[in-house]
């Protein structure tokens, strides 16, 4: 148990770095810059660049691996998001789509990098992004169906007055939830991933220590133990692929959904 | 679906900490709440959010205006390059099919034509050639007939100027022989003897 008896400590130490501390200006003001904010900025300069850069090198055939990545990740988002979900008329919300997805994506894979944060790991950058498609997909809807019917709409159609007052104050609470859910799944799905990711890292490096300190059979006991700890590090950080594309795709389909359902009947 | 497991899996690793934690120490509870930790995550930071939806309104604005529309505009003339590409070809393919079937067509009527032609030609040519060899044995026949007749007539001529010859001859042979003429009278008696000397013959 002597390894882990620094591990609070070092829990702590992570926990106070994944916080993001600002870097200009102190927590309490109304504004300061944190690092998340820094990360997210590099991102979209990152998005800007990549997107300019493929735009620069679009041709009628197709060149390039970079070229090709990009097309086939706008397709993608076209064809399955876009088309699959909206369809009719969803060439207007392809923008915001596409935007929506890359900016999450290369927030979450810059987050990766070993000494980066994720843009997307602190509620402030993912509720601004769900708040803009609350906004966005409120303001399809009560342009397309107009104010009055889509307030109406959003309890169900062909039930009696008192269950139809009843479920749309359900929905209505529900409307609102989709801009907590939407902010809450990406940020918490990037925490939680870079605390546990942090955590067998901390973990690798306690249960190696003794043996660097002072070489005996018990600290080289422990030390096989940090190679344990290592490979779930490793399958974590795997697995953290995964979810930096899994989330960026589940924020857009979402994104795409409600804008399909804010478009009424 | 995936994200699903995904969650799932994080899910254990996180309890999987928890219980690590809970082996080091009690005071990581404590510690996260001192340090902001807890339902104040979920708080948005304005110092975050501000810059956020800036930065992703710009975002939004600039790749909607200069970005995307380019990048899915070039996909567009694409997918109707390749689409308009395949119709031609298509259509291309049809056409060649229909010269190549005219063509075949052309060609098997010009082949029955020259097969014709050469029938023709030679049921032609066998006409001829039976008309040739009948018209050449038919004067074969004509001249191997005028020739016989001419024989014949020669022969005739001959035998009749033969016979008057050896008449005189053999009168006038007979004449000498005898040393003078013989009378009507004597011809005669003498042609009775012969007869008769010719009749004793038979009768032997």
């Amino acid at each position: 148990m002597g390894v882990l008896s620094d591990l609070p400590e070092h829990i702590n130490e992570l926990l106070e770095d994944l916080g993001g501390g600002p870097v200009i200006g102190s927590g309490d003001s109304w504004f300061y810059i944190s690092q998340y904010t820094i990360w997210m900025l590099i991102a979209a300069v990152v998005l800007l660049v990549i997107v300019f850069a493929a735009k620069k090198r679009m041709a009628l055939v197709p060149q390039g691996r970079f070229v090709n990545a990009v097309e086939y990740v706008v397709e993608f988002i076209r064809r399955d998001v876009g088309e699959g979900v909206i369809g009719h008329g969803y060439e207007k919300h392809l923008p915001l789509l596409l935007t929506i997805f890359f900016f999450i994506v290369i927030n979450n894979i810059i987050g990766l990098i070993p000494g980066c944060k994720p843009g997307t790991g602190t509620m402030g950058v993912t509720f601004a992004l769900a708040l803009v498609v609350f906004i966005y997909f409120n303001w399809f809807g009560i342009k397309q169906q107009g104010l009055g019917t889509y307030i109406k709409n959003i309890g169900p159609a062909g039930v009696i007055l008192p269950l139809f007052l009843l479920i749309w104050c359900i929905e209505l609470v529900s409307l609102f939830l989709r801009l907590i859910t939407l902010a809450v799944r990406l940020f918490a799905n990037m925490y939680a991933g870079h605390i546990v990711m942090g955590t067998f890292a901390i973990l690798t490096t306690l249960f190696l220590t003794p043996l660097i300190t002072s070489f005996s059979a018990g600290a080289l006991g422990t030390a096989t133990a940090s190679i344990g700890w290592m490979l779930l590090l490793v399958a974590m950080y795997l697995m953290e692929c995964l979810v930096a594309v899994i989330q960026a795709y589940v924020f857009t389909l979402l994104t795409a959904v409600y804008i399909s359902l804010a478009r009424g009947h | 679906m995936s994200a699903k497991s995904v969650t799932g899996s994080k899910v254990l690793s996180v309890s999987l900490l928890a219980s690590v934690s809970a082996l080091a120490a009690p005071a990581i509870a404590l510690a996260e709440e001192e340090g902001g930790g807890g339902i104040g995550l979920l708080i948005p930071k304005m110092g975050e959010f501000l810059p956020a939806l800036v930065a992703f309104l710009v975002l939004l604005l600039i790749l909607g205006k200069f970005g995307w529309p380019i990048i899915v505009g070039a996909l567009d003339k694409r997918a109707a390059q390749i689409k308009d590409d395949l119709e031609k070809a298509e259509a291309n393919r049809i056409e060649t099919e229909r010269i190549l079937a005219e063509h075949k067509a052309q060609l098997d009527e010009a082949r029955v034509e020259a097969a014709q032609i050469i029938a023709d030609a030679k049921s032609t040519g066998e006409a001829v050639k039976s008309e040739i060899t009948a018209k050449a044995q038919q004067e074969a026949e004509n001249m191997i007939a005028k020739a016989n007749q001419a024989i014949e007539a020669q022969k005739k001529q001959a035998i009749a100027e033969l016979q008057g010859s050896v008449a005189d001859i053999s009168a006038s042979v007979a004449g000498r022989l005898i040393g003078h003429d013989l009378t009507d009278a004597e011809h005669l008696k003498l042609i009775e003897r012969y007869v008769a000397e010719a009749g004793s013959l038979d009768a032997n």
